[in-house]
């Protein structure tokens, strides 16, 4: 006897439900009680149970449709049985998740570098376009393939919506459409809210469930993977900052003057980072298969938080660019990261890392390396600080402690100190930047 | 302002120009004693007399090619084929004739005639009495084609027909012959090539032309009360089209439904969409063009297949509908 | 009646012109500098000067695809005439029309056509308004045998006696429609039967090759339409030497054929009334004749000096503002 699933009451005043996530699809089997589906409501993301053990089919809601409660949007049948007849063609359930890591290697002709970067990276290779020679997938085409569907081309809009997505700045692989076979009309890009599906981090009310979906799922996918299999050492260093602030002061006062924008402390870190890594190659590399990879290009990855979670966009060429340019770089970056709306070359091709909790008052802390990079740099809060000075005398000077974490397999403890040493002169004497 | 009908209104522009210009004359078969085909020129051969009404046998390509050679020569003939089905004869004179001696002899000489032909069908004089082919002379470099709809307009726009230096393929439909507006008694010009907003509307634009301008009006006054409020455009000028205001009106709406009653393969829908497609609109269009028109058939006589062979009230109706509620 | 001496130079002359733009035509065309191609009136001049003496410089004509001939009888200037057939931008119809539809406007010549039997339907129009503008001015409308079978003909020959336009329609029938011989189907005579049966009462045929005769013949029928007395239809049965066009083999006739007519050469003919006249002497017709080709030779000259329209005016000139 089929058992009819229907979208669940679960507030006094709601009407209507929203599906997120479907967790078991059909054909499966599931058990009274289990979690099958993850739905939204105005307020918050409810998991919905089996109603009953047997095999889930006839789903008739996908991912962000909107029914209202008491809709009949799945069944549980015993082995054998068949659809009622009531039940409408059921439309199969699009993967809600990020995407599969590859199923079968052998059947995608890819480079060795490729496949492991995309088994990191959680990415599958058969969905990947290859620009290698003998339409191979190459390591730039895992890497291309994390853009969002927009660039890639596969999203089907109206030219109206896609005028409102330009000129609202919205991404419009994340729009959902209203139109015939999914088509974007201009008002799905108006009504259009970022983050809808997503629980923002400060309307979490306690006693919730929070779908592991999206962005926080890829982040600990990769946080996982990184931490599980790179070796991290961690080296920590403390500096005088006194020359730094003075260092930006000046850049500040010179930038006021020619009424360029203001040189922030990301910048000159991004600066000072990029000029000593030129001295230190093997901290800007990527180990792939058996192969230590010293990249050419020093892009510099700026971790920002983000309501829904981190997001590292990169400066390209850090060592190459002047610090007014850096400035206006970043602070695009910055602004453009917080208002989601980044694009797939922004986030790319990163070779460092820099994370700065300072501004949170954090002391010290040790960062997670972002693969396949070989270190992260964490920048600690400037405090004033009671120093002993060199011939004994006692100061108050404005003290940073910065940590970096490196990929061992990679990065021996001489290099790292050898590197960390660097920094800390250069952090002391900013001149030597461009020494 | 009286009222008076399309056939009267275009009674009237050509009596008060042939009043105004003694270049002006009508040629055709049976427009004199019997008034012409359609009445309309009824008692014009009494005011003007046999040497301004020419009656002919029945000479389609001969009475249009006397038209072109009478303007060749600085006259302003009005000939008149009497259903646009027989223009097949004259198309000779009109095309290769008429719309090339000026460019043929480098700017020379300029053929400054009008050509006025009752076209459509829902009269049940069925295949060779009902076509619509102003596709065709749109399609010829040097003819203009007009095409009103309303007896304001087409009083205007025939005197400016008359005036204008070119050879115009003037096209009026039968069912518009009976149907009445104000009209000012005084000679007025509406200038080529200037479309006419017929009703302003913000969900969705119609492009229609002839009697289609009628039946889309009755379908917008439909579809208002389910809040589908329709702007229809009637271009009235098919060459030179009015594009300007064709692209503001599809980016004011997104949507865009043209209607005409010829045939859709190879009709003017086809044209409008290109220029559309073409054009800055084409960013603002939030679904496809559509195009209603003629079924892929000759007009049949059975009353109700004449009916089913071209749009019809509902059927924009139905269209518009599904259009405004983005299901196409 | 005689003619004088000053008309016979100058028909002599045109005459001239004519087989000479011709001549140079041809030279040109298989030289590769007219392009397209050309239809030769070599052996029809006696038609095309006869008729067109016959008019004031106020009356009109309207012409065909072999009407060369036809523009300098009426007066054309030669260079401006060459230089439409080489394309050229100071051509008469700016390079736009060239060999087939050239006209000179201003010069009462409203044009040759591509179409045949394209003119006639006009001839009646451009009748209706000389009429009522009322100014005695007439038309000679020109085709050929070819078009005289054509709906076009036919449906003008009714409109023109209905409206009793003052135009003399004038055949020029010269045995071939292309490749079609006139001979199957009808004669001079008969034509010019038609005229009288749609009730032109002043038609007739002539020996298109004497230009006295065609004179004479067109000269009534003009005075007739002048007078109010309505259209007339005059047949002039002549030969074209060259093919229908550049691409005709010849397969329709025989050589025997042409070298007959070629006999018949209406220049020649000319020549000898002119000396038995008294009117001209070789050694003056001679001269003419160097004058004639002289006049071709500055006109090629001319044209070949002249430019090229420009591409970016292409769109000019479809419509009249």
């Amino acid at each position: 006897m089929a058992i009819e699933m229907i979208m669940p009451k679960v507030d006094m005043d709601q009407e209507t439900g929203t599906v997120v996530e479907w967790l078991k699809t059909n054909g499966q089997q599931v058990t009274e009680g289990e979690t099958i589906l993850v739905m939204e409501t105005d307020k918050i993301a409810i998991d919905v149970e089996a109603p009953g053990t047997g095999i889930l089919n006839g789903i008739s809601a996908n991912q962000g449709d909107v029914l209202p409660i008491g809709t009949v949007i799945a069944y549980i049948l015993e082995e054998g049985e068949e659809l009622p007849a009531a039940a409408a063609a059921p439309p199969a359930p699009e993967p809600t998740t990020a995407p599969e890591p590859i199923a079968a290697d052998e059947e995608v002709s890819a480079t060795p570098v490729a496949k492991k970067m995309a088994k990191t990276l959680g990415v599958d290779l058969s969905r990947v376009t290859p620009t290698g020679k003998g339409g191979k997938v190459t390591k730039n085409d895992v890497q291309s393939s994390l853009a969002p569907a927009a660039l890639s081309g596969e999203v089907v809009a109206t030219p109206a919506a896609r005028r409102t997505a330009r000129l609202k700045g919205v991404d419009l692989s994340r729009v959902r459409g209203s139109g015939p076979k999914g088509r974007i009309q201009a008002s799905d890009v108006e009504n259009f809210q970022p983050g809808a599906g997503m629980v923002a981090a400060s309307h979490i009310q306690s006693g919730g469930t929070i779908p592991l979906i999206g962005m926080r799922r890829t982040i600990a996918e990769r946080l996982t993977a990184s931490y599980q299999s790179i070796p991290h050492i961690q080296f920590t260093a403390r500096v005088d900052m006194k020359n730094f602030i003075n260092a930006r002061n000046d850049y500040n006062e010179l930038a006021i003057e020619r009424g360029d924008e203001k040189v922030s402390v990301t910048a000159m870190l991004v600066k000072l980072v990029s000029m000593v890594i030129a001295d230190h190659p093997m901290i800007n590399s990527s180990l792939v298969e058996n192969s230590i990879i010293l990249h050419e290009d020093i892009n510099i990855g700026v971790a920002v938080a983000i309501e829904k979670g981190l997001i590292v966009p990169v400066v390209k060429n850090a060592n190459q660019k002047g610090i007014s340019k850096i400035a206006v770089e970043t602070n695009d970056l910055v602004k453009r990261a917080r208002e989601e709306t980044l694009v797939g070359p922004d986030v790319r091709g990163g070779t460092f890392t820099i994370t700065n909790l300072g501004p949170f008052g954090v002391e010290q802390f040790n960062a997670i390396i972002n693969p396949p990079e070989a270190g992260i740099l964490a920048i600690g809060a400037t405090t004033n600080e009671v120093v002993a000075l060199e011939d004994g005398a006692i100061a108050v000077r404005p003290i940073m402690r910065f940590t970096l974490s490196a990929d061992h397999r990679i990065v021996d403890g001489a290099v790292a100190a050898r590197f960390i040493a660097d920094l800390k002169t250069t952090f002391e004497n900013p001149i030597l930047m461009n020494y | 302002m009286r009222e008076i009908t399309y056939l009267e209104a275009v009674r009237e522009a050509m009596t008060q120009e042939m009043e105004r210009d003694s270049r002006v004359f009508l040629i055709g078969e049976d427009i004199g004693v019997y008034g012409g085909a359609f009445q309309v020129s009824y008692g014009m051969l009494e005011k003007f007399g046999h040497e301004r009404i020419l009656d002919t046998p029945i000479t389609e390509l001969g009475l249009t090619g006397a038209a072109v050679g009478a303007a060749l020569i600085g006259m302003r003939p009005i000939a008149e084929i009497m259903f646009m089905d027989f223009t097949t004869l004259a198309s000779e004179q009109l095309v290769n004739q008429a719309a090339k001696l000026r460019f043929m002899f480098g700017g020379q000489s300029s053929v400054p005639m009008v050509l006025r032909t009752p076209a459509g069908s829902g009269t049940g004089a069925a295949e060779h009495h009902s076509q619509s082919f102003e596709n065709w002379f749109v399609h010829v470099p040097g003819l203009k084609v007009v095409m009103p709809t309303t007896p304001y307009d087409v009083k205007g726009l025939l005197i400016s027909s008359i005036r204008d230096n070119n050879p115009v393929v003037f096209i009026e439909h039968k069912l518009l012959y009976k149907t009445k507006g104000e009209v000012p008694e005084e000679m007025y010009e509406i200038p080529l090539g200037k479309a006419d907003i017929k009703r302003e509307g913000k969900d969705l634009t119609i492009i229609a032309t002839g009697i289609m301008v009628q039946k889309s009006l009755a379908a917008a006054e439909k579809l208002i009360k389910e809040g589908i409020d329709i702007e229809v455009l009637d271009p009235r000028t098919l060459r030179p089209l009015d594009t300007e205001s064709i692209v503001k009106s599809v980016k004011k709406t997104g949507k865009v439904l043209i209607v005409h009653e010829a045939v859709k393969t190879g009709g003017f829908g086809g044209e409008l969409a290109g220029v559309i497609a073409e054009s800055e609109a084409f960013g603002y269009l939030d679904a496809p063009i559509l195009r209603l028109a003629g079924r892929e058939v000759p007009i049949p006589y059975n009353r109700d297949l004449e009916k089913a062979a071209v749009p019809q009230v509902e059927d924009i109706v139905q269209k518009a509908r599904e259009l405004a509620n983005l299901k196409v | 009646m005689k003619l004088s001496k000053e008309n016979a130079e100058h028909y002599m002359l045109q005459m001239y012109q004519v087989r000479a733009f011709e001549e140079q035509a041809e030279k040109s065309y298989m030289a590769g500098k007219i392009h397209g191609t050309m239809h030769l009136s070599i052996g029809q001049e006696a038609s095309a000067i006869g008729s067109i003496s016959t008019l004031e410089p106020t009356d009109f004509i309207i012409g065909h695809h072999r009407g060369h001939g036809l523009c300098i009888a009426k007066g054309a200037d030669l260079n401006l005439m060459m230089a439409e057939f080489y394309g050229k931008e100071n051509g008469y119809c700016r390079g736009r029309g060239g060999s087939m539809h050239i006209a000179d406007v201003a010069g009462g010549n409203l044009g040759a056509n591509g179409v045949v039997g394209g003119g006639i339907p006009m001839a009646v129009g451009i009748g209706i308004g000389l009429k009522m503008k009322a100014e005695n001015q007439v038309l000679l409308a020109f085709f050929g045998d070819g078009a005289a079978s054509t709906g076009a003909f036919h449906e003008s020959m009714i409109l023109a006696v209905l409206f009793q336009v003052p135009v003399v329609f004038i055949c020029e029938n010269n045995q071939y429609a292309m490749s079609f011989s006139a001979n199957d189907w009808t004669t001079s005579k008969k034509i010019a039967a038609h005229g009288e049966i749609y009730g032109m009462a002043g038609s007739c045929s002539t020996d298109g090759n004497d230009l006295l005769e065609v004179k004479n013949a067109v000269k009534k029928a003009v005075d007739l339409a002048r007078s109010g007395g309505g259209p007339s239809l005059i047949v002039n049965d002549t030969y074209r030497w060259r093919g229908h066009s550049k691409s005709d083999r010849n397969r329709y006739r025989t050589a025997e054929e042409i070298e007959e007519w070629k006999k018949k050469d209406p220049i020649l003919k000319f020549r000898a009334y002119c000396n038995k006249e008294k009117l001209l002497t070789e050694k003056e017709a001679d001269q003419i004749k160097e004058q004639g080709y002289a006049d071709i030779e500055a006109a090629r000259v001319f044209a070949e000096a002249s430019p090229d329209p420009k591409v970016e005016t292409l769109e000019e000139g479809v419509y009249a503002p």
